[in-house]
Parts: structure tokens; C-alpha cells; sequence
């Protein structure tokens, strides 16, 4: 079970991809968003940010927003 | 290639033959010239035959991103180009937040793209990773730059970096402006015609390659300091809720807030100081506005008009067509005197020049970007007027630096009229009038002079310059004076450091780097070994190599003009003493910043000694 609940607050969001940056760098060693386990997507004021089956909710992608877009919540907090 | 940071190719498209072919990057003129902005005038310079039209086939864009752009250290995603541009046919350098187009760039397996010849027919590039193809674009041709962009993501998907030209571009108009992503501007000048020259609407990306820094230890402890210091940095929430309108007071915030939609930022930055906005009521309830500050969008009420909604309505269309809205306001500004003076004729001035109106100007920014009436001379910018108006335009002509319209200063959008390194370095820099600061703390009007020495020392300032920049009565004492040209020295270096690595040159950004971090990072980022006296060296190469790029087409100091208007009533006064500046004192400030280059003040040329220092000898 995973340490973390990711929640996402789109509406802080400015599409840095920080977020995809860091996942990519974490479990590929390079600066890949394309392999990200997260996507965001902004189009014009639009945004959406999706986790992929792969994400195992590490909270790398929260540690790296500076906008308040994403949020890892402690399971136990959760329950 | 075998160093970290850089794709380590660069793409070549001929759009007269319809080829394109990569070649690698060669490490030794990466070495050399740092990357990034560097690299891009490197290239350019050897592609740029001196004489070359701008608007002609052989005139290259050449396009880069440097080693940095494609990580997560904050704030690296600038994209510069470099081409001869139709408003003073200087070699220009044009640069751009790249918004998503930097990154995606570099995922696709490139460090730069040349452009070069022109296309039978207009066409976009779509480069995905290796598949780079010359598209048709007959059904984009005219249509506007948030068309053109919405149309490709719409039909080929997201992510997609686009840079696009609207059709003021395509009419080859001097003040037309390239486009990334629709929101950030590049190529103040005439960049929009050189592309649009060739025929090109836009460059469409998408990468997927990922990209590797060399010293991945090294690299994660700077990265986790710089981390830290931008989150602790105090007015941090604030820059990212108002962006640049926390500089401009003139602005309503209030106003902002209402129509406020999203802040959108280029890849990997914590600032966000591009807009999106939705006017929410009124005539124009529902339009949608992108630009890379609100405080642009809001500009024409600084040019009397009194209704935001107004001002917006007209950015918006002024960015839809390509166009300049600085260079734009001046042009009409000036047409309006000449059309009162009865140099234009009067049958020319259809509809009235009211340089406050919503209708005028909007009917006057159409004629201009698609050549209408007097539009196909208005499209030419001011000399395209000098020339067809003659002498009695001459004498109404506004203060112009080398042939375009000063940013800053009397009579400008931004009044500021105290004279520090960006407003000598309207003048100084070889492509003239320009945005930015480049990381300068004249930046901020009337800092004491105390804190000089900090923040020239985090600019790479060496200590020895110190004393020639703040002359003081003695050591260790506060500083009695400073010496603005000497110090644009080193305001250009920095520039050129943070371009040529990708790093935004904002001063809300570039104030969390220094030069010897920056030196860090790029070892970190690369594995070339470098220090800061080294890097130093580079970049000294590469402002130099700027200027001789411009030398050999013959503009050297004689075009170094200072307009009269600036020392006039209500003109410039020195950053330290107020008092109204002088032509002389000016003056002194480009012998200033010429000697401290060691360049020859009477011409701007370089010693051939120093050229054989910095390897530049045999160019």
C-alpha cells in the first residue's frame, strides 16, 4: 500500500510540469514528462492533471509543485 | 556527444529544396560557445553572409535552447533565435520564455534548428522526435496566431511546442512578432517576417527522448538549494498571484482579479508570469486573452484608453495578427503627426488615427498587418515611413534607436526616466530597443548604491571591475558614483550567461542565480568542466562574436545613435543624481562601455588581440 493519496487542485495549476519532470527523473534517471506517471494537460484555461496505473502515489510530483496543484495526503490522515 | 544536457544534434531545413537532414552537434563550438544563446549566434554567425536581405531566402532563422532547458531547475526553458530582421537589418538575437516549445525541442533530439531558402507554397514544420516533415499549410496562410495554434493542437494533439507567425508575418511586416504557443512573443523586429519570408507559418514539436545531466549528485544538491531558496523567498505567493502587474502600479489589480482565468508558466518555473484572462462583461463578455504578462494587455490604457476591456479587446487583436503592439503605437503615433502636419495625405487617413480608440485602432492594426492603404507603408515600421515620406518626416520623426522605437524612456510606453543599463542598452545592443533587464539592479529605480556591490558580484562581476563600476573615495567606503556603461558590460554578460544555459533573464527569476552557481549547474548539467573565470571567458566569445556579426555589415558606432528627445525637457536624468543626463555624459557612458569591453571607442571594433584570446581570430 502506498505511503500517500494524491489529490489534485487543477485550478492552482500553470502547466510547469515540475511535476512530470520529477516523476521522470525518479524512476527513469532521465527528464522524460512523455514517461511520467502523471499527465497535465492545459489547454488555454483548461487543465487536467491524471495519474497513470503505474503511479504508486510516492508524492514525488507534490514535493516539486510550487503552485499548490497537487497534494500527497498520509493514508492514515485519509482513513 | 557524449555530455550531459544537450540532445546533441541540430536539425537543418532548406524549405527551397524541401530537405532537411541532422547533423551532430559539434562538442568543440558547444564547448566553446557555452549553448543556448551562445551556440545560436555561433551558428548564425557562420550562415549569415554579410549583405544578406533580411527578408531574403538565404537569411537563416537559426533557432536554439541551451543545456539546461529540458531539466527541472527552475526557470530553463528560454528559446533564442537569430536572424538578420527587416526593421534595421542588424543581426539580431530574438528570445522567448519557450513556454512548452523548449522542452519538447530538446525531448525531440535537438539542440538548435537552422532555417534556411523559402517554401514555393507556405508550410508548417512538424518535427516528432526523428519524423521531421514540411507540411502544407495553405489552409493556415491568414489566419490568425491563436488560430493557426489552436488548429494544430486541435488536429495533431498535445503536447505540441508551436512557434507561429499571424499574418502580418506572412505580409512581411517589420513589426511583426513570432509567437510561442500562442502566449510568449519572440523577435521584436521583424522575426514574424523572416519566417513569414520563407513562407513558414510554424514549427510544431513534440519530443520524447528524455534528456540526462551528466553529475547527477552534484546536480540534485544544487537543485534541492536553489529549491529551497525560491520557497522560502518571501514575496514568492505574491509574484505568482499578480506576476508582473506587482511592478506596474498604474494597473488595477482588482481589476485583474476579475477577470483573471489562469496563470500559466513555462516549463519548470515557480513564477507563472504569463495570463490567461476572460473579460466577463460588456461588449466583448467571453473573449478569451493569452499573453505573456496581463501588464501588456492592459498597455494601451497607458496610450489613453479608458476602458480595460477595450485595451484587452485590441492586444488580443493585435497579438492575433503578429504585430508588435509597442512598434504599433509609435507607427500610429507618428502617422497621426504626419497626417496633421498634411505630410500624409488626407485621402490616406481612412478611417480617423484616434490613437484612444478601440475602432481605429483595431481598423489601423488589420490595414497594417495585411498591407491595406496606407498600411503598406505603416507595415514597414518607421524607416519604411522615413523613406516614403522624406525630409518633413524626418523633422516630426519620434526618438528612434536604430530605426525602431525606444521600449523605455521619453515619450515610450514606459516612461521611466531614470538612465540605467537598460536604457543605454536600448542603444548599446547591437539589434537596438529591446525587452529586458538583463539581471541589472538599475533595474528597480534608486537603489543605494550599497547594495551594488552584491548583486554585480552575483553576476559574475569580477572584483577588479568593482572599483571601475562604483567609483568610491576609498576602499571599504560607500560608493560615490556609478558608471552605467561599464556596468552594461557586465549586465550584457550576465545575459548571456543565463541565455546561453536557458535560464530566464527575469529579475524575479535571475535573482536566485549568480554566475558562480550558474558555472555549478552547467558542470553538473553537461560534465564540462567549468569555473567561473572560464565561463567568464565563453561568455565574453560570445557577446563579442555578437558584435562582430553586426561589424562586418557595417554597423559599428556611427549607428550607436542617441535620439535628441532623450535630453530634452523631461527627459532621461542619472540613476544617481537626478539631475536631467546630458548628451556629453551619455556619450561617456559608451566610451565607458566600450572600454570596459577593450573595444575601440571611436569604432566599437575589437583588437585583433583580443580576438586571438578569445579564438575568434580566424572568424
Amino acid at each position: 500500500m502506498s505511503k500517500y493519496q494524491m489529490e489534485a487542485a487543477t485550478e492552482n495549476c500553470t502547466g510547469c510540469l515540475r511535476c512530470q519532470l520529477a516523476c521522470s527523473d525518479l524512476f527513469t534517471k532521465t527528464f522524460n514528462p512523455s514517461v511520467a506517471r502523471l499527465r497535465v494537460e492545459l489547454s488555454g484555461p483548461d487543465c487536467s492533471i491524471f495519474f497513470t496505473d503505474d503511479c504508486n502515489e510516492c508524492g514525488v510530483c507534490a514535493d516539486h509543485c510550487f503552485y499548490g496543484a497537487l497534494r500527497k495526503i498520509p493514508q492514515e490522515a485519509v482513513q | 556527444m557524449t555530455w550531459g544536457g544537450f540532445a546533441g544534434r541540430v536539425l537543418y531545413v532548406d524549405l527551397t529544396k524541401g530537405t532537411v537532414r541532422t547533423e551532430p552537434l559539434s562538442n568543440d563550438l558547444a564547448e566553446k560557445f557555452i549553448g543556448g544563446f551562445g551556440l545560436t549566434v555561433r551558428l548564425a554567425y557562420d550562415r549569415i553572409a554579410p549583405g544578406t536581405e533580411p527578408l531574403a531566402p538565404a537569411n537563416p532563422a537559426v533557432i536554439g535552447a541551451g543545456p539546461l532547458v529540458g531539466t527541472n531547475l527552475p526557470s530553463t526553458s528560454r528559446v533564442y533565435a537569430v536572424s538578420k530582421l527587416p526593421s534595421n537589418g542588424t543581426v539580431s538575437w530574438c528570445g522567448a520564455g519557450g513556454v512548452t516549445f523548449g522542452y519538447l525541442f530538446k525531448n525531440a533530439g535537438y539542440d538548435h534548428l537552422v532555417i534556411e531558402g523559402r517554401a514555393e507554397r507556405p508550410v508548417y514544420l512538424q518535427i516528432f522526435d526523428d519524423q521531421v516533415a514540411i507540411k502544407d499549410a495553405g489552409s493556415l496562410w491568414g489566419r490568425t496566431v491563436e488560430q493557426t495554434c489552436e488548429t494544430l493542437w486541435r488536429e495533431i494533439g498535445r503536447p505540441l511546442g508551436i512557434v507561429a507567425i499571424g499574418p502580418a508575418g506572412e505580409n512581411l511586416s517589420a513589426m511583426s512578432m513570432a509567437y510561442v504557443d500562442r502566449i510568449a512573443t519572440i523577435g521584436r523586429g521583424g522575426f514574424g517576417a523572416v519566417l513569414g519570408s520563407k513562407n513558414l507559418k510554424a514549427i510544431a514539436v513534440r519530443g520524447t527522448k528524455g534528456l540526462e545531466v551528466a553529475d547527477r549528485k552534484a546536480y540534485r544538491r544544487l537543485s534541492r538549494e536553489l529549491f529551497k531558496s525560491i520557497r522560502e523567498y518571501p514575496y514568492l505567493e505574491e509574484w505568482q498571484r499578480l506576476g508582473l502587474l506587482k511592478s506596474f502600479s498604474q494597473f488595477p489589480v482588482e481589476i485583474y482579479e476579475k477577470i483573471k482565468q489562469r496563470r500559466v508558466a513555462c516549463v519548470s518555473c515557480p513564477a507563472g508570469c504569463k495570463d490567461v484572462v476572460q473579460i466577463q462583461d460588456g461588449e466583448f463578455a467571453g473573449l478569451t486573452a493569452y499573453s505573456s504578462s496581463v501588464v501588456n494587455l492592459f498597455t494601451p490604457m497607458l496610450y489613453g484608453f479608458k476602458d480595460y476591456r477595450q485595451s484587452v479587446k485590441l492586444v488580443h487583436d493585435l497579438d492575433g495578427y503578429g504585430l508588435d503592439m509597442f512598434e504599433f503605437f509609435g507607427v500610429m503615433n507618428f502617422a497621426l503627426a504626419l497626417a496633421e502636419k498634411g505630410v500624409i495625405p488626407r485621402r490616406e487617413i481612412d478611417p480617423e488615427i484616434v490613437i484612444n480608440s478601440l475602432d481605429s485602432m483595431t481598423a489601423w492594426a488589420r490595414k497594417t498587418a495585411c498591407r491595406e492603404g496606407l498600411g503598406r507603408v505603416l507595415a514597414d515600421g518607421f524607416s519604411g515611413m522615413l523613406a516614403e515620406f522624406g525630409p518633413e518626416a524626418h523633422e516630426s520623426a519620434p526618438s528612434l534607436v536604430k530605426g525602431m522605437h525606444p521600449y523605455v524612456g521619453p515619450g515610450s510606453a514606459l516612461a521611466w526616466n531614470l538612465f540605467g543599463t537598460q536604457e543605454l542598452g536600448q542603444v548599446m545592443d547591437p539589434r537596438g530597443p529591446h525587452v529586458g533587464a538583463g539581471g541589472s539592479p538599475t533595474y528597480f529605480a534608486r537603489r543605494p548604491l550599497e547594495v551594488f556591490p552584491k548583486h554585480l558580484t552575483r553576476m559574475g562581476v569580477p572584483p577588479e571591475a568593482l572599483a571601475r563600476i562604483l567609483p568610491g573615495p576609498a576602499q571599504g567606503q560607500a560608493p560615490q558614483d556609478l558608471k552605467v556603461g561599464r556596468l552594461l558590460k557586465y549586465s550584457h554578460a550576465w545575459f548571456v550567461t543565463l541565455g546561453s544555459m536557458g535560464i530566464c533573464a527575469r529579475a524575479q527569476i535571475n535573482r536566485f542565480y549568480s554566475a558562480e552557481l550558474a558555472a555549478e549547474l552547467y558542470q553538473a548539467v553537461t560534465g564540462i568542466p567549468t569555473d567561473l573565470p572560464g565561463l567568464r571567458r565563453k561568455v565574453d566569445r560570445v557577446w563579442t562574436l555578437y558584435k562582430m556579426a553586426n561589424l562586418r555589415e557595417g554597423f559599428d558606432r556611427k549607428i550607436d545613435h542617441l535620439p535628441d528627445q532623450w535630453f530634452q525637457a523631461a527627459g532621461f536624468k542619472n540613476y544617481v543624481t537626478d539631475r536631467p543626463l546630458g548628451r556629453g555624459e551619455a556619450e561617456e557612458m559608451i566610451n565607458d562601455y566600450y572600454d570596459e569591453w577593450g573595444w575601440d571607442p571611436e569604432t566599437g571594433i575589437p583588437s585583433d588581440q583580443q580576438l586571438e584570446a578569445l579564438g575568434l581570430r580566424d572568424l
